[in-house]
């Protein structure tokens, strides 16, 4: 056996092996999916048949008509439209999943080693957060910002770090009343080497496993925006928006609504399979 | 304590949508204005609406008007915005209050059905997970799909028929109303039309407050109490009903409390598909205008209506388990 460095062997064994026993079949299906969607939604603009704006033929085509899933309201290849709208909802929910853990981890990390007043300061404002409607908050910071995918990112991203810099905040006060942090504080090592070096690698773990679970209900939440209006303007192919466009088209065509709503749902739900084990596991982190 | 931590978020809130409504946006003057205003007109706009004072004074001038009910003018239907959602608010809470009822009916339901271990459990929470993952415009379009367009079961949109008996009565909520002046066949009607849209926007709540509820019911089933209760000769259903339930209740109050926040932003898809008049087709409207300052509006109501219903959540708590009454 190879000796190992004592006291970081033991913390990294535990939480992959806490995570890999946390895996039942149902997570290990969902987790494959996951990656089979990144894969898929990274290839995009080599796999799929046509363009995402390109006239393919007429308005309207069945999916008998016009492989695989028939043209939308103008002629554009419905399925190439899914899967750069696939790209799209899954990638933004990438980054802001991100985005907000990034934020979060930076104000939880700095309440937690600070202490005293900051603390106080910053987790007033992070429960105050969590006490408001996140939905509805992003609803109304995108509308102020105006129409655009990027707003909508940012305005989700506004309403979602709160719940990690909790989480953060919490494990950083676990680790720096241990013997490991005094350590290295009496040995003289300054705040942001100690907040980075000696704090950070142990909360990581929780904010990981925050963000996995949290995937899937942040592509609902996008997918529910961009049904609004609120996301990529048109023509952008963004899932939410075509289904919305197709609600003129449900009984006469209903495959235009229902095939990117439905992809939404495949999307979430592989989220949420992969997710869905880890969840128990942050409760005792 | 807990009075002082609203206000907190409530004074969070207003500073939220006072500053989106005044700072963020490019020029509100503009908007008002229209778009092919020239600079004099802005100008001019900009005066009456007091956007060229100091940010502190605006701050200050929009609690005073906050204080008396002002939400300012909608640009898409140049009403005051107070009177549109005053207008708006009784048919969405018709609508919440229906969706909440059918959250925590399927919620206990299933919750309750699935806790005691058997067969197919892998498949059940696989259930429970899907089920959770289908978005609100889905489930309102393939309800609409199916249960209107293709079966005819029930109407495709609309808070009542149209042909039927105008109410109005004292309290603007038209199921309250329609009893109250005595005309049961509108009461029907309305609950009728509340069928889909309600369902739409409650099944995801529900099944994430049937999976909360199932696991802290398995955690419960385990304790030694339920052992005792199992020893002395109690049928499980009663070890369940009556000893397991009542301790599991925390964690599901607490999810259906946040899920409010969800279902509150699923309104707006949801009226928009079912064409129910309430707050979520008037964000939707918004939205599609531009409409800052009825969003901001809007917000701020529900935000307010978010915050009550949690305190009301914290209550049943309290109500539900006497030892949280101790804590605080």
């Amino acid at each position: 056996m190879e000796p190992v460095a004592l006291g970081q062997e033991p913390v990294t064994l535990s939480v992959r092996r806490a995570v890999l026993s946390a895996l039942g079949p149902m997570e290990r299906v969902g987790v494959a999916l996951v990656l089979l969607i990144t894969v898929v939604a990274a290839l995009v603009p080599l796999i799929a048949p046509h363009g995402p704006y390109e006239t393919v033929g007429l308005a309207y085509q069945s999916p008998a008509q016009h492989p695989l899933l028939g043209t939308d309201e103008v002629g554009r290849d419905l399925f190439s439209r899914l899967l750069y709208g696939l790209r799209s909802s899954w990638f933004s929910a990438l980054v802001v999943v991100s985005a907000g853990a990034v934020i979060g981890l930076a104000i939880g990390l700095l309440a937690g080693v600070r202490g005293g007043w900051v603390d106080t300061v910053l987790m007033r404002i992070t429960d105050a957060g969590l006490a408001l409607p996140g939905p509805i908050i992003a609803i109304a910071v995108a509308v102020a910002l105006g129409p655009s995918l990027i707003h909508t990112l940012i305005a989700v991203t506004v309403v979602w770090w709160p719940w990690y810099a909790r989480i953060v905040r919490g494990e950083t006060r676990a680790i720096v009343v241990r013997p490991h942090f005094d350590a290295a504080r009496l040995a003289g090592v300054g705040r942001f080497r100690l907040a980075f070096r000696h704090v950070l690698p142990g909360a990581l773990p929780a904010v990981v496993i925050a963000a996995s679970v949290d995937l899937g209900y942040l592509v609902l939440t996008l997918a529910g925006l961009s049904f609004l209006g609120l996301g990529a303007p048109p023509p952008a192919p963004e899932l939410g928006a075509m289904a919305y466009q197709g609600l003129d088209s449900l009984f006469s065509f209903p495959w235009i609504p229902l095939a990117p709503a439905f992809a939404v749902f495949v999307l979430a739900a592989a989220a949420n399979m992969a997710g869905d084990g880890l969840r128990d596991l942050l409760e005792d982190v | 304590m807990r009075i002082l931590g609203m206000l907190v978020v409530l004074w969070v809130l207003v500073t939220i949508v006072f500053l989106l409504g005044s700072v963020v946006p490019s020029e509100p003057a503009r908007a008002y204005a229209g778009a092919g205003a020239s600079p004099q007109v802005i100008a001019q706009k900009r005066k009456e609406l007091g956007l060229d004072q100091p940010l502190a004074v605006r701050y200050v001038d929009y609690l005073g008007r906050l204080a008396q009910g002002d939400l300012s003018e909608s640009v898409h239907t140049h009403k005051p915005v107070a009177d549109d959602i005053a207008e708006a608010l009784p048919a969405t809470l018709e609508l919440l209050f229906a969706a909440v009822m059918i959250t925590v009916l399927i919620g206990l339901g299933v919750g309750v059905a699935t806790a005691r271990p058997r067969r197919g459990t892998g498949l059940l929470r696989g259930a429970l997970v899907a089920g959770a993952s289908v978005p609100v415009f889905t489930l309102g379009l393939l309800a609409l799909f199916l249960f209107y367009y293709k079966l005819g079961w029930f109407p495709s949109g609309g808070q009542v028929s149209p042909g039927a008996a105008t109410v109005s009565g004292p309290t603007g909520f038209l199921i309250v109303d329609s009893l109250l002046r005595g005309q049961p066949e509108v009461f029907f009607d309305v609950l009728w039309h509340l069928v889909l849209p309600a369902t739409a926007l409650a099944l995801t709540p529900a099944l994430l407050t049937a999976r909360t509820l199932r696991s802290s019911l398995r955690f419960s089933l385990r304790q030694d109490y339920a052992r005792t209760a199992r020893a002395k000769g109690l049928r499980e259903r009663d070890v369940l009903w009556r000893h397991a339930l009542r301790n599991s209740l925390n964690a599901p109050l607490t999810i259906c409390g946040l899920e409010l926040g969800g279902m509150l932003a699923g309104i707006a898809v949801v009226e928009t598909i079912f064409a129910w008049p309430g707050i979520g087709l008037y964000i939707d409207r918004s939205i599609a205008a531009g409409d800052v300052p009825a969003i901001a509006g809007v917000t701020l109501v529900t935000g307010i209506v978010f915050v009550f219903a949690n305190a009301i959540v914290d209550l049943l708590q309290l109500a539900v388990d006497p030892r949280l009454r101790r804590l605080a």
